[in-house]
């Protein structure tokens, strides 16, 4: 048989980034560690359990590498959906590098950084080697071998953000290229701010994040992932956070893009009374895959995970949603609750659910559950009976079961209108239900 | 005047199941309120389905003319929208879907297919408020989704409202005295009779004699084993209520 090495042609591509760069040693080995595990671990394949369901042939078959060259300039108005309303703090990467000219970082308080990840290297290399942790994927390894930019923030305790940060990774180009943004995330204790991750393109080309978030005790983030990359796009991210005593962090996560696409979310509470909440919906059609798998860990007494997650699948599409809750020994007054729902238009779809607790304390509270059902007949005859057409019926029925979750998820302003207006644009356009 | 409503020898059967109607003949009038009674599993049900368009029902023989035109051959969005009106029996709740952003889709839907401007928000409000005065019912219902969390009576008492805003030309209520208690009851039959009008026909289907105390039929008939087997003027009700349904389910 004959052994193919998938990581070859990434290690010749990673010579060629770094030949003739000037980079700090510091990161040199971490570039090296990055590769190195990379090239140990391969790309993950079905027989691992946790990527049983994930089809990476797409991946695997023609390597996606980083491109040398910077993107060509990219009109502003092709980001105008992606953009939060109102005044925010945002830097824009472009194929994995930053741009300036359609970023507005603005004026930051006192005690926030806010810079990309070069830049970062180069002016507080301190703040930038927290942006490598020993931990990971084998995408995230890949990722820091081969990253050529991203975005840290920071909040010193007590600090305040009242303005959103907006990151948005945009990928473009007829090129089977690859970008590797890298983000970085602290609060300090008692600091708060809102996040709003965008993944969005008009490409084929792959995108592979690494999103590391670290919650101090009392801070609290609100944090908005919008992965609506290309359809021929490939699509694969690595969240990880660690929550001090009584942190918040508040997720939601919104998938639409790519043909392939991949989210993993980790998340570890770390320090009593922290609690982390999901919602989130994955809104599929054609040959769409995505994957959603989130592990959250309480190591710890008294902490909360609370998980909604809504999949709205028609075409040919195929959702996967992976959820692990680990409650560790003497993590007691754990309270854990997951739910997953799908919705069913075609009946050529397909969901993997897989909720699961591993549980080693004993005064714990956790629940989870699944369903996979199609639209609600009656319900539909009963929008009928009353005038309203078939089309607009089944619209007004999938609009309702996925803006329940962007309604528990109790999000505010612009934050929320985002949200709103991706669902509705999904449900006029190449959802095809419009 | 045309009828509203002209039915002929219709047979109907659950799709791929047993036949139910078995050759029903019914003729309504603009302005009439017909009850049909019977016994349960009579096909009563199975007839305002029919005629609303409900799937899971094929149609085997006979004819409908709603206004003089087939309406058998509409689907059941277009008879709504031309004016057919089903409440019923168990209203459907519609998670996440705005009682009144349901209402005044339903309402533009008809306006559109009449060639009438549609409303915008403020006439809408309008209109809601009017009717709202006109059946003595609270607004408490309206900010909710459709049916979720309901009670039985609201459930019917939002039916009746949806039937005031959207103004049918025929109305079929479908057991809509079902599970009532005697107060909700009365509200619903005093909406019933505000909407009587020369230009609307109402067909009441129920099991039980006491709506008919409330809203007082011109015509009551009998359905029983998927016909229609007696017929008669209000004081038919009355002597239904003493006599019962089975000498006549024994004739049929």
């Amino acid at each position: 048989m004959l052994i193919t090495d998938d990581s070859a042609p990434f290690q010749e591509a990673y010579r060629h980034l770094l030949a003739g760069t000037d980079q700090p040693d510091w990161l040199r080995s971490q570039r090296q560690a990055g590769m190195e595990r990379f090239t140990d671990l391969g790309f993950p394949t079905r027989r691992q359990e946790a990527w049983r369901f994930t089809d990476l042939e797409q991946l695997t078959a023609q390597p996606r590498l980083p491109s040398l060259d910077g993107a060509p300039p990219l009109p502003a108005d092709l980001l105008e959906p992606w953009r939060l309303a109102g005044k925010t703090h945002r830097l824009v990467l472009v194929n994995g590098r930053f741009e300036p000219a359609l970023s507005t970082i603005g004026t930051l308080p006192d005690g926030v950084w806010l810079a990309p990840l070069a830049e970062t290297v180069l002016r507080r290399p301190d703040v930038a080697a927290m942006a490598f942790g020993a931990d990971g994927n084998a995408f995230a390894f890949l990722n820091a071998a081969l990253f050529t930019d991203g975005a840290v923030l920071v909040l010193a305790p007590g600090t305040v953000l009242e303005m959103p940060v907006e990151i948005i990774h945009y990928s473009t180009g007829d090129t089977q290229v690859s970008a590797h943004p890298r983000l970085r995330v602290m609060l300090g204790d008692g600091a708060r701010a809102t996040l709003v991750e965008t993944a969005a393109g008009d490409g084929n080309g792959w995108t592979n994040a690494v999103i590391d978030v670290t919650l101090g005790a009392d801070a609290e983030l609100t944090h908005v992932h919008v992965q609506g990359e290309g359809a021929d796009a490939a699509h694969t991210s690595l969240l990880t956070a660690e929550l001090g005593s009584r942190a918040r962090y508040r997720t939601f996560a919104l998938i639409t893009g790519a043909s392939l696409s991949r989210r993993d979310m980790q998340v570890t509470l770390s320090g009593p009374g922290a609690v982390f909440t999901l919602h989130g919906a994955y809104l599929l059609d054609g040959g769409q895959e995505a994957t959603l798998a989130v592990r959250a860990d309480h190591k710890v007494p008294d902490c909360r995970t609370e998980e909604v997650v809504k999949g709205v699948l028609q075409g040919a599409a195929h959702g996967v949603f992976l959820g692990t809750v680990a409650v560790r020994p003497g993590a007691d007054g754990t309270d854990a609750r997951q739910l997953n729902r799908n919705l069913l238009l075609s009946p050529s779809t397909r969901v993997d659910t897989k909720p699961e607790l591993e549980i080693f304390a004993d005064d714990v509270k956790c629940s989870h559950g699944a369903t996979v059902g199609s639209l609600d007949e009656a319900a539909l005859f009963y929008l009928q009976a009353r005038g309203i057409d078939p089309v607009t019926a089944r619209s007004m029925l999938v609009a309702a079961f996925a803006a329940e979750v962007i309604d528990a998820a109790g999000l505010e302003g612009e934050v929320e209108a985002l949200l709103r207006r991706h669902l509705a644009r999904w449900l006029g356009g190449e959802g095809g239900l419009g | 005047m045309v009828n509203i409503l002209e039915v002929r020898d219709l047979r109907a059967r659950i799709t791929g199941g047993r036949e139910v109607l078995k050759g029903i003949d019914l003729t309504v009038a603009p302005g009439e309120v017909h009850a049909i009674m019977g016994p349960n599993g009579a096909g009563k049900s199975t007839l305002s389905s029919v005629l609303a368009g409900k799937p899971g029902y094929e149609v085997t023989a006979g004819s409908v003319l709603y206004k003089g035109v087939d309406l058998l051959s509409m689907p059941p969005d277009e008879r709504a929208r031309e004016g057919v009106f089903l409440a019923f029996q168990y209203p459907v709740e519609i998670p996440g879907v705005n009682n009144m952003y349901f209402l005044r889709a339903a309402l533009n839907a008809g306006r559109r297919q009449r060639g009438q401007p549609e409303l915008d928000a403020q006439q809408f409000l309008k209109a809601v408020k009017e009717k709202l005065k006109l059946l003595d019912i609270g607004d408490d219902l309206l900010r909710r989704a459709v049916n979720v969390g309901f009670s039985g009576g609201e459930k019917k008492r939002n039916e009746i409202f949806q039937m005031a805003m959207l103004e049918p030309n025929l109305a079929l209520l479908d057991e809509t005295d079902s599970g009532l208690d005697i107060d909700a009851l009365r509200t619903v039959s005093d909406g019933v009779n505000r909407l009587r009008d020369p230009g609307r026909a109402i067909v009441l289907v129920t099991h039980y004699q006491r709506l008919l105390d409330y809203v007082v039929p011109d015509h009551v008939h009998v359905l029983a084993d998927g016909r229609i087997v007696a017929s008669g003027d209000k004081h038919f009700a009355a002597e239904l209520e003493r006599t019962g349904y089975a000498h006549l389910c024994d004739a049929a």
